[in-house]
Order: structure tokens, then sequence, then C-alpha cells
């Protein structure tokens, strides 16, 4: 069944050359100085997972907020201004005491056009490998007012890295 | 177990000799199998090296060697895109110098030279899989989870490459 056993014996006979003697000795100093570092560092992890979603997330967030804040502010200030037309406005029959005048968050929707597989990676002090991907996105927020059937919609690009952890068995 | 007797291992590693037996015993194929891509074997040492110590301070399992030899050619692949070695790998001339003056291999005789050599010229992705399959005794299914490919190309490519070197070398 294998006609190569004996071009693989012939194989087999060839020696790999051997390390220096130096490398023993510069892996026990590197073990050691691991070994060094364990003791004294802070066992928090910082992958770099979280790092970049935590990028992310908090530039998402900050620009929802700021988009609330100005829609709370242009769609509350004609109200109180001049309470007289909201009174006038014809209030649903069946649920008057239900309908919130504001703008509340409706829907949030991410179409994923793009993903991209970029290999492996370590990330820094990891020993681990980890396959980098890249998701790009497309994220859209809406707001609704159900007394008033005002809506607000913001649409904006956005890209995340992701590491997964890999492992060989 | 594992993670406590290695926490030890590293507590005491200036004394501790269990490290020193796992890496006598890998280090020649591990060697042999990062200098596929660098020019010189002291670069092989640092990639060796490194992988070693992420492997072995991150707990692993010695057995899952598949991991380890990713981890080897992960490691050299970065060192060669960092240090944009590729372009000098390419050159014929350089490469001859090199495989000259820095064998891969202990070689007794003129045959054996000469199979060196034929294994040195095989395409990449073929030699890889011989150098995991006849020096490191992987198995093709730990071969193809070090290269992300299925047991079965793994087999295949082995199977091209010895009977590359089968036709090769009858010729000298």
């Amino acid at each position: 069944m294998n006609d190569f056993s004996e071009l693989e014996s012939e194989l087999r006979k060839l020696r790999p050359a051997p390390p220096s003697p130096e490398l023993f000795s510069r892996v026990e100093r590197a073990l050691v100085d691991v070994a060094e570092k364990n003791k004294s560092a802070d066992n928090v992890v910082h992958p770099d997972r979280f790092r970049i979603n935590w990028v992310s997330l908090g530039l998402g967030l900050a620009a929802a907020a700021v988009l609330l804040i100005v829609a709370r502010v242009e769609i509350n200030r004609p109200a109180k201004e001049i309470p007289a037309v909201t009174s006038l406005t014809p209030m649903p029959r069946d649920k008057p005491g239900a309908i919130n005048d504001r703008l509340m968050p409706a829907g949030f929707t991410q179409v994923v056009y793009n993903t991209r597989d970029e290999g492996l990676r370590f990330a820094d002090g990891s020993g681990q490998p980890m396959r980098r991907v890249r998701y790009q996105t497309h994220e859209t927020l809406q707001w609704r007012n159900a007394a008033t059937g005002a809506s607000l919609r913001v649409s904006y690009p956005s890209e995340q890295v992701e590491l997964i952890p890999v492992s060989g068995q | 177990m594992i993670i406590k007797d290695r926490e030890e291992v590293m507590d005491n590693v200036a004394t501790h000799e269990d490290w020193k037996v796992c890496f006598s015993q890998l280090a020649p194929g591990l060697l042999l199998f990062a200098r596929q891509w660098l020019r010189s074997s002291a670069d092989a040492e640092d990639v060796v090296q490194e992988a070693f110590v992420r492997f072995w301070r991150r707990n692993h399992n010695i057995e899952n060697r598949a991991l380890l030899y990713a981890t080897v050619r992960s490691i050299a692949l970065d060192f060669l895109r960092r240090d944009n070695r590729r372009a000098r790998r390419e050159s014929d001339v350089v490469s001859e110098i090199e495989h000259s003056v820095q064998p891969k291999f202990t070689t007794e005789d003129e045959t054996q030279r000469a199979l060196a050599a034929a294994v040195d010229h095989l395409p990449d992705e073929q030699r890889e899989v011989v150098v995991m399959k006849i020096w490191n005794e992987l198995t093709f299914i730990e071969i193809g989870r070090v290269l992300g490919i299925s047991q079965n190309t793994a087999a295949s490519r082995y199977r091209y490459a010895l009977g590359a070197l089968r036709k090769n070398f009858a010729l000298q």
C-alpha cells in the first residue's frame, strides 16, 4: 500500500541539525523572566478584543446620546412653548393615557456587508494564537414619537475586529 | 493537575528539568520546521524560543503538538513578513549560498546531501508536510490542524512530495 517506505526510511536517516547549546540557556532565561513577570504583574487581562469593542461601543453610545439630546430638545421645545396647540391636537380615542409624548427607541438594525478573515495573530503578551476577523457593518438606530408620529433614524458605518481563540485540539 | 504542575515549574524553572526534557526532544524538529521560512539557524532559534516559551507559559498540553507547530509557523511567518525577508529568500543565488553555509541536516555522505538538497527544493506546501511527517512524526490529522487543511489534503501533499523526491533523487 505504501510504496514510499524505502524513501521514507532514507529520509529518516537524515538527522536535523541540533540546536546550539546557547538555545537552552536562552529558553531557560526567558522562562525565568516570564515567571518573574507573572509574579509581579497584575492579573488583569486586556485582550485586544475587548479594547476594540469598547472603542466602537463607546463611540456608538456617545453618538446615540448626542442624538437623543438633540432630538429631545427639538421635539419637546415646541410642545412647552405652545401648549395650546398641543391641546388642540385630537387625541386617539382608544388609549388616550397610554401614549408617551417622547421619542422612544423603536429599532436597531445591523447589516454586516463584508467579513474578512485576516489570519492568525498573537495578541500582545499572549501565547494563544487567535484568528482575526474584520466585520464591516452598517448600523441604523430608530426612535419614534407615538403621540406625534415623528420618527428619527440615524445610520452610520461601523467596523469591528474580533479575535477568535484558535485551538489545535 | 497539569496547570498546577506547570505553575510549579514556572516558579522553579531554574532547577526544574521538565521543560528541558520536552525541549530537548522537540527542538531539532522544531528548528528544522522553522528553518523552512528563515534564512539562518539563528533566526530559527529565535522563533523556536519564542514559540516554546509562549506555549509553555500558557499551560498548553505538550501533547497538543498541532498547536505548538501552528505557533512556530505563525511566529516564523510574522518574522518573515516583519523583516521583509521573503524577497531575499526568493533569490536563488542567496538561497543557494544559504543552503551551503548553514545545512539543515547533519549528513554523512554525498547521497544524504543530495537527498537533503532534494527536500529543500520541494514546493513550500509539500516540504512543510514532509518535515512535519518525517522528522516531527505528526499525524496527517495534526498536520491538517497546523495548516488549516483536511487530513486528506495533507496526505495528498505528502504523496506528491515523496513522488517528486523519488523522481528527482533517482535521476542523481
